[in-house]
């Protein structure tokens, strides 16, 4: 049997009150604190993944700060082209209004003074700012202004820059779109090339906007459809059909009788010239450039500022209309882009919430204090501390020397 | 009849001093130490007569201390590994504490930079968002700064626990040289009979040495012990102690080392032997926990600074300016040892790559021939003919001259936190933007788009980045390319062939660009300098971007991550060394137990002896009175 020094007794006593003590501490700061790991020491391994879902958590909640910058851009910038796009309608009925036969000079002037305060309408529209100096549609240069009137029309100072902004982890999402794609680059014509009646003109023909019958044959070249008329009764209407940039006769297209509306073909392109155009009347026929909205809109204050020609009133206003509805496809197009935007951005969020959640409760269940638990532990704890505390006086109380 | 007094008298002086001595184990009872004592009894050898050998009474032959060999060795080896457990445990604590704390730690620190980062790219011309990210990045800084100042606070705290250690262990050592002499002479005198207590006090004296260093204790015949550190390096011989001393250590000028002192005279112990103890824990924990945590730690503020860095060098400023170092440039430590030739160099290392970085310290050594570099975290070593050489994300030059026989300390890592610094106030130096743009020219009539294009890494950025370029489609699928700033053509005609199925990835002049699309003839790209790009953010992006990088650990983790791991390491192994620490302590006390199972005093015992003397002085007293009795009836029988 083995002999136990009265020491041992005291020392191994204190020694297990240290350690109780030590838990119910530990237990109680759990408690106090509401977190289970109080140092990394604790448990490294759920510390150090808490640390990281910390980290991803505080990035999740500064991508949503990002989407909250990009959709207030992107729905002011849409609801500026909601502005041009019901701006264009106008102009396009005030367009079609001036077809009217029956209107005189002075009522053309009226309409082209409204085009013209529309034309200021526009221009500000596509200078508008986010509301803190900066331009919508500059591109990176965001303090310069974008569209200026100059002398020779509507110039575009700005850039094709998108600002970009991380939406999501792996997401950057454009917040602003380049002010040349919405006003600028805008193809005039049919896309592919451009009918114009030659200044020059005084018959009466109108020409259509023509179509693509094969892209195949398309060369890209300049023509020119040129009429002759000989007297006669009736006279005779015939027209040649000239590649200007190689200055040699389409083949079979030249001395062609002239039908009102009869489709006039040749390498791939198709089109049609309506009424009586006069001997030398010219029919240019060029590959499509790009028109602004700005320049549309002043060619056509321009023509109903200008005094009643022949046909060139009717083919100016066709020209315009045709272009009008270009770039109100064009605006189109660009918002239904912003619009999507808006809609990832709207499903992003979602993910993003639902992240934020789940990185909550995977942190909660890392670190909280399972408060169940730590109280039964307390309890259990307490409970044993006093065991021993009571049992100690107890054995420290017995003594043989108390008897002698 | 005499001899009846004779052995009651010898049982009276027996009892007497088995009370004394019970008495003297009832005093020492909680001394430190202390092993309980017991007179050894022996009965006088027998008288002859006639009717045989008769007792003569008792002799006290000595008083043994009872006491275990084996038993005591061990308490001291226990106690030696529980005081270096726990001072390791109770030092890493002090780290743990810090760099894990969710609120004092710099990982928040780290993820409001990014953040702010964030915030200037989403309005990149906003002043205030720049003067935030500025705050920010002082705010790091300082983060690093307080960390890195605490654990100097810690490291400075554990050069004075070192020097009073190595204090305590020197006066200990100076107490047991005094009783080996006490004792010897004692022993001597004592003809074999041993002073107990001085032996005691200096048992005790030994083990309080192994609480501060690991040694080993030799008995010698005279009584003496000889006590030794290590591997026999001797600390107490006979009647002579040596003294130890701190000095500065003359590989690393920051760290200290133990020495022998002889008299003002010091000579060098080798630092291996100074294992377990107080004085143990605190060199593994300065060498294998608190310095690689500060080199992690200045890993991560290194490769924020240098990557940022290098970014904002590829970008645009709000002015228009190429962009410049947000943060220092951090070059790492490098320490000539103090017995190299006085006219040798230091060799220069510069960083090279962030990835290669590692936490670890390196030595270099030249030994007339070649350089040899050692690591010092995992002890691999790797040898060189000739310097530069660029090693482990740091490039190292040959230090001019150089002899056989230099060494240097190179320390990549651990000055970064300290000396990180931010070294501009100008919320416009922030490189927000890209130095150049694309555009498409308005009057093309193609498909074709440009791409905004992208600088190429690494810095400096080609000089005629921001030069005018302007690429033309001489025909639909060939394009020339003209810099029209420098007048020089970059593809001249023919041209380049273009598909427009595949597009083309294009870099001229330090900038890639793609085009897509089908271009007609004469359709015509821009790459021009980004003047007044206020609004552009690609540059402030990518900075943003390089938080979720791997950077780090040639390419295994980000800069948070890196952090994530130091919180790691430090917290896995306080974890263990609490642990490991408490079972220790368990031993311990069950080692302490069974020493004192044998040693200890144990007060029934004593008051049972206290009884069992008295009785048997009360017995021996009595037969003294008997015989007084007897010897009254004799003279009673003649008057």
């Amino acid at each position: 049997m083995m002999r136990v020094s009265s020491n041992t007794i005291f020392d191994s006593s204190v020694a297990t009150l240290n350690q109780q003590q030590a838990r119910l501490l530990q237990t109680q700061r759990q408690i106090a604190s509401g977190s289970r790991i109080l140092t990394a020491s604790d448990d490294p391994v759920a510390a150090t993944r808490a640390l990281e879902i910390s980290q991803s958590d505080a990035a999740n909640t500064q991508y949503a700060s990002n989407r909250d910058s990009a959709r207030n851009t992107l729905t002011i910038a849409e609801s500026t082209l909601q502005a041009v796009t019901s701006l264009i309608r106008d102009v396009q009925t005030s367009t079609i209004s001036a077809g009217n036969g029956s209107l005189n000079s002075s009522g053309r002037k009226v309409i082209a003074t409204d085009l013209t305060a529309r034309l200021q309408e526009l221009l500000g529209l596509a200078n508008s700012t986010d509301g803190l100096g900066n331009y919508l549609f500059a591109g990176f240069q965001s303090r310069t202004k974008p569209f200026v009137d100059t002398a020779a029309g509507v110039g575009f100072f700005g850039d094709d820059g998108q600002h970009l902004v991380q939406v999501a982890a792996n997401r950057q999402m454009a917040s602003s779109d380049s002010g040349a794609d919405v006003f600028m680059r805008i193809k005039n014509g049919n896309g592919t090339f451009v009918t114009q009646p030659a200044a020059a003109n005084t018959g009466s023909g109108v020409v259509s906007s023509g179509s693509v019958t094969n892209p195949a044959l398309l060369t890209g070249n300049n023509y020119s459809v040129s009429f002759s008329v000989e007297a006669g009764a009736p006279p005779v209407t015939t027209y040649d059909v000239t590649n200007t940039t190689t200055g040699f006769a389409v083949a079979g297209m030249t001395a062609q009788p002239y039908v009102s509306g009869q489709a006039i073909s040749f390498d791939g392109i198709q089109l049609d010239i309506k009424g009586g155009p006069a001997n030398g009347d010219i029919f240019t026929v060029t590959p499509s450039t790009n028109e602004s909205l700005f320049a549309t809109i002043s060619d056509l204050i321009n023509a109903l500022n200008s005094p009643v020609v022949g046909a060139n009133l009717t083919n100016s206003l066709s020209h315009g209309l045709n272009n009008l509805d270009k770039a109100l496809n064009n605006v189109l197009t660009v918002q239904a882009t912003m619009g999507l935007r808006l809609n990832e951005l709207d499903a992003l969020q979602i993910v993003g919430d639902d992240m934020s959640l789940q990185f909550k409760q995977t942190l909660s269940k890392l670190q909280d204090t399972d408060y169940n638990k730590a109280a039964s532990d307390l309890a259990r704890q307490t409970m044993g501390l006093q065991a021993a505390q009571q049992t100690f006086v107890k054995v420290a109380g017995l003594s043989l020397l108390d008897y002698l | 009849m005499a001899d009846l007094f004779t052995s009651a008298l010898s049982g009276m002086n027996a009892a007497q001093l088995g009370l004394a001595t019970t008495e003297h184990n009832i005093a020492n009872a909680s001394t430190p130490g202390f092993s309980r004592q017991q007179i050894v009894l022996g009965s006088r050898a027998g008288q002859q007569s006639g009717s045989g050998f008769i007792g003569q009474g008792v002799d006290v032959t000595g008083v043994r201390r009872i006491y275990d060999e084996f038993l005591n060795t061990q308490v001291q080896l226990e106690q030696n590994r529980a005081s270096y457990l726990s001072t390791y445990h109770t030092s890493l604590q002090q780290i743990d504490n810090l760099v894990a704390d969710p609120v004092a730690g710099a990982s928040p620190a780290i993820q409001g930079f990014f953040d702010a980062l964030n915030g200037v790219a989403n309005n990149p011309e906003s002043v205030p968002a720049r003067q935030t990210l500025l705050s920010n990045a002082q705010f790091v800084v300082n983060r690093f700064q307080s960390i890195d100042q605490r654990l100097t606070d810690i490291a400075n705290g554990l050069t004075s626990q070192i020097a009073s250690s190595v204090n305590t262990v020197n006066s200990y050592a100076k107490q047991i040289a005094a009783l080996n002499g006490n004792i010897k002479r004692l022993t001597a005198l004592g003809q074999g009979q041993q002073p107990n207590d001085l032996i005691d006090q200096r048992d005790l004296l030994i083990g309080k040495v192994n609480q501060e260093i690991k040694t080993t204790a030799l008995k010698n015949s005279d009584g003496t012990v000889s006590v030794y550190i290590g591997n026999g390096q001797p600390l107490v011989v006979d009647e002579q102690a040596m003294q130890l001393l701190t000095v500065q250590s003359p590989s690393d000028p920051g760290k200290v080392e133990v020495v022998y002192n002889n008299n003002g005279k010091t000579s060098a112990l080798q630092q291996s032997s100074l294992q377990g103890g107080n004085l143990g824990a605190y060199f593994d924990f300065r060498d294998q926990s608190l310095e690689p945590s500060r080199n992690a730690l200045g890993r991560v503020a290194l490769g924020m600074a240098a990557s940022i860095n290098q970014q904002n060098q590829l970008g645009q400023d709000l002015n228009g300016a190429s962009g410049g170092n947000l943060f220092n440039a951090v070059s790492p430590r490098v320490d000539r040892n103090t017995n190299n030739d006085p006219a040798s160099g230091v060799p220069s290392v510069t960083i090279a790559n962030i990835a290669g970085l590692t936490t670890s310290d390196y030595q270099l050594k030249f030994d007339g021939a070649k350089y040899t570099l050692l690591r010092l975290s995992d002890n691999v070593t790797t040898s060189y003919a000739t310097l530069p050489q660029t090693v482990d994300g740091m490039t190292i030059n040959a230090p001019v001259p150089v002899a056989a026989g230099d060494s240097f300390m190179i320390r990549p890592t651990a000055n970064a936190a300290r000396d990180i610094a931010l070294v501009t106030n100008d919320a416009a130096r922030i490189a927000a933007a890209a130095p150049m743009r694309t555009a498409a020219a308005l009057t093309n009539s193609g498909t074709a788009n440009i791409s905004s294009g992208t600088v190429n890494a690494p810095p400096p950025a080609d000089a005629n980045l921001r030069n005018d370029v302007t690429i033309t489609f001489i025909d639909s699928t060939h394009f020339t390319v003209t810099d029209n700033t420098a007048a020089t053509v970059l593809v001249a005609a023919p041209g380049t062939l273009y598909d427009p199925n595949v597009g083309a990835t294009l870099s001229f002049n330090g900038w890639t660009t793609q085009i897509s699309g089908s271009p007609v003839v004469g359709d015509v790209f821009n790459v021009v300098a980004n003047t007044n790009a206020t609004g552009d953010s690609r540059n402030v992006l990518l900075m943003a971007g390089l938080q979720t990088q791997n950077l780090m650990a040639n390419g295994t983790a980000s800069l948070q991550g890196v952090y994530g791991q130091l919180v790691g390491d430090v917290g896995a192994k306080t974890q263990e060394f609490g642990l490991i620490s408490q079972a220790q302590d368990n031993m311990l006390a069950q080692t302490v137990a069974s020493q004192q199972a044998v040693s200890g005093v144990n007060l029934d015992e004593e008051a049972a002896n206290l009884i069992r003397y008295q009785k048997a002085y009360q017995a021996a007293a009595k037969a003294m009175q008997i015989a007084q009795t007897m010897f009254d009836a004799i003279l009673a029988m003649n008057s």
